[in-house]
């Protein structure tokens, strides 16, 4: 336990500056999104606009996203440790790489709760403020958004473990900005492809009034999302990344230099 | 906790890397020694030690350290050991109060006692960021965690290297005392000589990826010597006898690997004494036979 803590220490201790900061763009994104509420706007609908339940969705659904991203995304831990020389440091040091690992897990997960909780509670107000509970779906969201970018992660995660230097680290960089470039690229043509095949039949299917999505399309959408189905999928494929992150920390403390 | 005689058991180890070998290596550092491990940049002496702390897998060859086998008995191992690198490998946000908290939790003995009294003997603050240190404080705090927690082996990789004279002093003066109590053991690479000359019981030398003299200091010292003489006079040396040959405008320096027996074959050159830095250079230009 005493060992868990210390390596949960440094870990916080190293990343606290990062969190600190990814907490004030959340709690801005999260007052800017509160605005409307401290304004009222919520009380009385105006006659042409968009009902309160979308506004609400929109708005919970952008601070829920913002903050799944923010707890999933690489900490930056592994390139500080290889830059330092800590990482060289902790082959001689008695933690196995499976506790090491254990520990960068709990940091993540750590961090996903707290970010989650936070998000909860922009949630709660939300649903009490505009009389809407959309829990179960910002939930799946939530989880949602922590799975992609964790997954990222963890890729990023398997490259850096390649590294054993600031210059590979200087050279995987490179190559991980002009990978995602390409694959942005390659994305973008299949995508335009498609709307080329599909001609204006496109714009034919959209909604009346010229709106991209009609309401009963919407609420569709929105009742998948927010049901019991996704949130078992997205739980589970959350515990499946958890896996591949503790696999790949795991992996990446173990792999002795060339 | 296993008995050993060795601290440091190197038997055949081979490493290979594109350009350089590390050439089926041997060598014992005995307990309750310090053994210094010299040779000039680029010798082998960082990788063996990175060998030997299995921070890089070798690729043939057997290491021991305090008796056990430094891959299948790693974490015993790690708990009794201590590692000084040559460049301090913490975090420059830490200050020494964050490192205790760290080692403390990592090392089942940890003395937080001990470590307070280096670093107040070190006159190092406990809140002032590391990145703010001098390169003397970051070594000193590298050594305050290093023998907080009572390590049997120290390992030392150039630890030495860039610090001044006064600083250098004050640091091998207390490896001197954490051997006082013989259960301790100490390898120390590095390329100031003098350090090791004052220090060190042992001596190994590698060059090129190959230990060429692994001994007792004193012995290894006492047995060359640098024999004065004239150009012509090297045609009379037996080759057996020589290392290698320094010539100058003034005649010829032999250094010779048994001094007492080349006093009595050629009584009429002066032989001097040799420091290990001059049995390193010799050494180092073995392979010419004659250098000036």
């Amino acid at each position: 336990m005493k060992l868990y803590r210390s390596l949960i220490y440094r870990e916080l201790r190293l990343t606290r500056k990062r969190c600190f900061l990814m907490l004030i763009l959340f709690l801005l994104l999260a007052l800017l999104m509160l605005t409307p509420i401290m304004l009222g706007g919520f009380s009385e609908p105006a006659e042409g606009e968009d009902a309160p339940v979308e506004m609400i969705l929109l708005f919970v659904g952008t601070v829920v996203l913002t903050g799944g991203f923010l707890a999933g995304t690489n900490n930056g831990l592994q390139k500080a440790d290889i830059s330092s020389g800590w990482k060289r440091y902790s082959f001689i040091l008695p933690p196995t790489a499976k506790q090491q690992a254990v520990s960068d897990l709990l940091v993540k997960l750590f961090y996903i709760l707290l970010f989650g909780l936070l998000s909860a509670a922009f949630a709660m107000i939300y649903s009490i403020m505009g009389d809407y509970n959309a829990f179960g779906l910002m939930l799946n969201i939530y989880l949602g958004a922590v799975c992609i970018v964790m997954l990222i992660d963890v890729v990023y995660s398997y490259i850096i473990m390649l590294a054993k230097s600031k210059k590979d680290l200087g050279v995987i960089g490179v190559a991980a900005f002009l990978g995602a470039g390409l694959i942005i690229k390659v994305v973008d043509l299949f995508t335009a492809g498609k709307d080329l095949l599909k001609g204006d039949n496109a714009a034919e299917q959209s909604a009346e009034g010229g709106a991209l999505i009609s309401d009963e399309a919407f609420n569709r959408f929105v009742t998948a999302l927010g049901s019991g189905k996704t949130t078992l999928f997205v739980a589970a494929a959350f515990a499946v990344i958890c896996a591949l992150f503790f696999f790949v920390m795991w992996r990446s403390h173990e792999r002795r230099e060339p | 906790m296993t008995a050993y005689e060795n601290a440091i058991e190197i038997n055949g180890v081979t490493k290979r890397y594109d350009g350089f070998t590390l050439d089926n290596i041997s060598f014992d550092v005995p307990k309750g020694a310090i053994c210094g491990f010299i040779g000039q940049n680029g010798a082998g002496k960082t990788t063996t030690i990175r060998s030997l702390l299995h921070i890089t897998d070798i690729d043939s060859g057997e290491i021991r350290l305090l008796g056990l086998d430094h891959i299948k008995d790693e974490i015993e191992i790690k708990k009794r050991l201590a590692v000084v690198f040559d460049e301090l490998p913490f975090h420059d946000i830490f200050n020494a109060k964050d490192m205790a908290r760290i080692f403390e939790g990592m090392y089942p003995e940890w003395d937080n006692a001990v470590y307070q009294q280096y670093i107040e003997r070190f006159q190092l603050p406990m809140k002032k960021k590391i990145g703010q240190f001098s390169k003397g404080m970051k070594m000193k705090l590298q050594i305050a965690c290093a023998l907080s927690h009572n390590a049997e082996l120290l390992v030392m990789d150039e630890a030495t290297t860039g610090l001044d004279p006064v600083v250098r002093d004050e640091i091998l003066h207390i490896f001197m005392e954490y051997l006082q109590n013989g259960e301790r053991s100490i390898l120390m690479s590095s390329h100031i000589t003098s350090d090791l000359e004052k220090i060190a019981d042992m001596v190994t030398f590698i060059d090129k990826g190959k230990i060429l003299l692994t001994g007792y200091k004193d012995e290894i010292i006492e047995s060359h010597g640098i024999l004065k003489c004239d150009k012509e006079k090297i045609a009379e040396i037996d080759p057996e006898d020589i290392v290698s040959i320094r010539t100058n405008n003034f005649g010829a320096e032999v250094m010779v690997n048994d001094r007492e027996n080349a006093g009595y074959k050629y009584c009429d050159c002066v032989i001097d004494p040799a420091s290990l830095d001059d049995i390193m250079l010799y050494y180092v230009h073995r392979d010419m036979k004659e250098w000036s």
